[in-house]
């Protein structure tokens, strides 16, 4: 117990000893597990990202002229049926009038003297699949039901945003798991830098009998300290950075969603940092016993 | 008892020891002496089990080095003081961290430490200095101050590889007569070096080490 109490404190001190080697070590750790953060964070908001664009997707059918709007009820109940779709919203021949003066400021129905604007539907696509949607096929399952006149979409908006939302889906494990790979590098090396600047206590120690284990306690204590400190010092940076985000998103732009902050980032890179500093302490120090 | 036995050691690049026989008996001091490059830290390293011999047998207070194994090194060692040319005191530590690591690596209760540690720095004159870092020290200083982190844990053998090495005469004199002080409490002492007129005289062995062959003096 005595060698125990003795090496945990050498461990404490030999921060205090080394300030500088440490501050370094930690700042390091601070940037790697930041980005590391960064990613996760991003990782995870990517589908809420997708969500919000995808609540933005509008099918627009117009029916034929002769479509009186209680056929259209009944039309719009076989859309609501075909497989993607979410949801659709009649817009009778009268809603039409109204909506055609408000975008242009004239009634349509005084001009002519008829209405010659059909009825029509806006269609909401399905927004919870977690796969990449396919907007092609629903359009042409809505195609096949008889009496739709026209549909307009933004077909290549639409098929950008999900091209785009599968590389992400497809590369995002890679280059989380490249960062992840980089940030071990950065932790590891960074121990091993500390440990070989002090190659001299290793080797004085070895003279007067001590046995490995004894050598090597100090360097993971002080590893596992420092990886903690920068660790801890990682959530509030990231806490303030997504806050500022989710700052200029609500004031400087139209977009209605907020970046969420999931706790189980932090648990994560705090499990990263405790086994990799000392899988990384433990190592280094090995390299330099004989 | 430190024994030899028709030890050999060849380094990579060549140079070593060959065809040892020695014996240092229980409580004797003996110098070794000779030329730099003729084998005295070679057979100083053979003793703490640094190397192992190619050829022959190393006995150390029973220890053999033909059953010497990695993790037995530390033990065998915690018996032995060692004080080197360069003294190997850590720079970020003060004198009395530096004399108490030994304590700390035996599993002293720490309330009994102070008190060794001033009692091995009264042994070599370094009283009121516990809170100097090796860098406030003299070279004369330092290489006592290594004495007493050697003497602290009261080993049965001391072995002194070019101790006044770095030492003006007058500190390589008083080196030579503390290390007799301590040899007086009954402790092997083993002491190397290349300066003959420092140890002739002085009624101890003397083996002399040149290109790797030892012969009694």
């Amino acid at each position: 117990m005595n060698k125990f109490f003795y090496l945990f404190s050498e461990g404490v001190k030999n921060i205090w000893r080394h300030k500088m080697t440490a501050l370094t070590a930690m700042f390091s750790l601070f940037i790697a597990l930041f980005i590391v953060g960064i990613l996760a964070t991003a990782g995870n908001n990517t589908y809420k990202v997708l969500h919000y664009l995808r609540s933005k997707y509008k099918v627009e059918i117009f029916f034929t002229q002769d479509i009186s709007n209680e056929q259209a009820i009944g039309l719009i109940h076989k859309i609501k049926k075909v497989d993607g779709v979410r949801n659709a919203t009649i817009i009778e021949k009268e809603d039409a009038v109204r909506i055609f003066k408000d975008q242009f400021g004239e009634n349509i129905v005084e001009l002519l003297g008829y209405n010659p604007l059909p009825v029509s539907a806006v269609v909401n696509i399905d927004r919870n699949r977690r796969d990449p949607l396919s907007i092609e096929p629903i359009i042409k399952k809505i195609k096949m039901i008889p009496n739709i006149e026209e549909i307009r979409y933004q077909g290549n908006l639409i098929n950008k945003i999900e091209r785009n939302y599968k590389k992400i889906v497809d590369y995002l494990p890679y280059l989380s798991s490249i960062v992840v790979i980089i940030a071990i590098l950065i932790i590891y090396n960074t121990i091993k830098l500390s440990v070989y600047s002090r190659k001299d206590l290793i080797e004085t120690l070895q003279l007067v009998g001590a046995s490995s284990m004894f050598i090597k306690l100090p360097f993971i204590i002080e590893g596992m300290i420092i990886g903690t400190i920068s660790a801890i010092l990682v959530f509030p940076a990231l806490f303030v950075s997504i806050k500022t985000i989710n700052y200029f998103i609500s004031n400087f732009s139209s977009i209605g969603m907020q970046i969420n902050f999931d706790p189980f980032v932090l648990v994560w890179i705090l499990m990263i940092v405790i086994v990799i500093s000392l899988i990384g302490s433990y190592r280094a120090a090995s390299r330099f016993l004989k | 008892m430190i024994e030899f036995q028709n030890v050999s050691y060849t380094h990579t690049r060549g140079y070593g020891v060959n065809s040892l026989n020695m014996s240092v008996n229980d409580g004797d001091f003996t110098f070794l002496i000779g030329p730099t490059g003729s084998g005295k830290t070679t057979l100083m390293r053979l003793i703490y089990f640094d190397i192992l011999p190619d050829t022959g047998l190393v006995k150390v207070n029973g220890i053999k080095s033909s059953e010497m194994k990695k993790k037995k090194v530390a033990s065998a060692r915690r018996s032995i003081g060692m004080v080197f040319q360069d003294y190997k005191l850590l720079r970020d530590r003060n004198l009395f961290e530096n004399v108490a690591i030994p304590l700390h690596v035996l599993g002293f209760n720490p309330k009994d430490i102070p008190d060794r540690v001033d009692e091995a720095l009264e042994l070599v004159g370094l009283t009121g200095k516990e809170n100097h870092f090796p860098y406030e020290l003299s070279g004369g200083e330092q290489q006592r101050a290594s004495l007493a982190r050697a003497i602290i844990k009261e080993p049965d053998i001391i072995l002194a590889d070019e101790p006044t090495g770095n030492l003006d005469p007058v500190a390589s004199f008083e080196l030579v007569r503390l290390l007799e002080t301590i040899h007086e409490t009954g402790t092997t002492i083993l002491m190397a070096s290349h300066n003959y007129n420092l140890i002739k005289g002085r009624g101890r062995p003397i083996y002399e080490l040149k290109d790797g062959v030892l012969r009694i003096r």
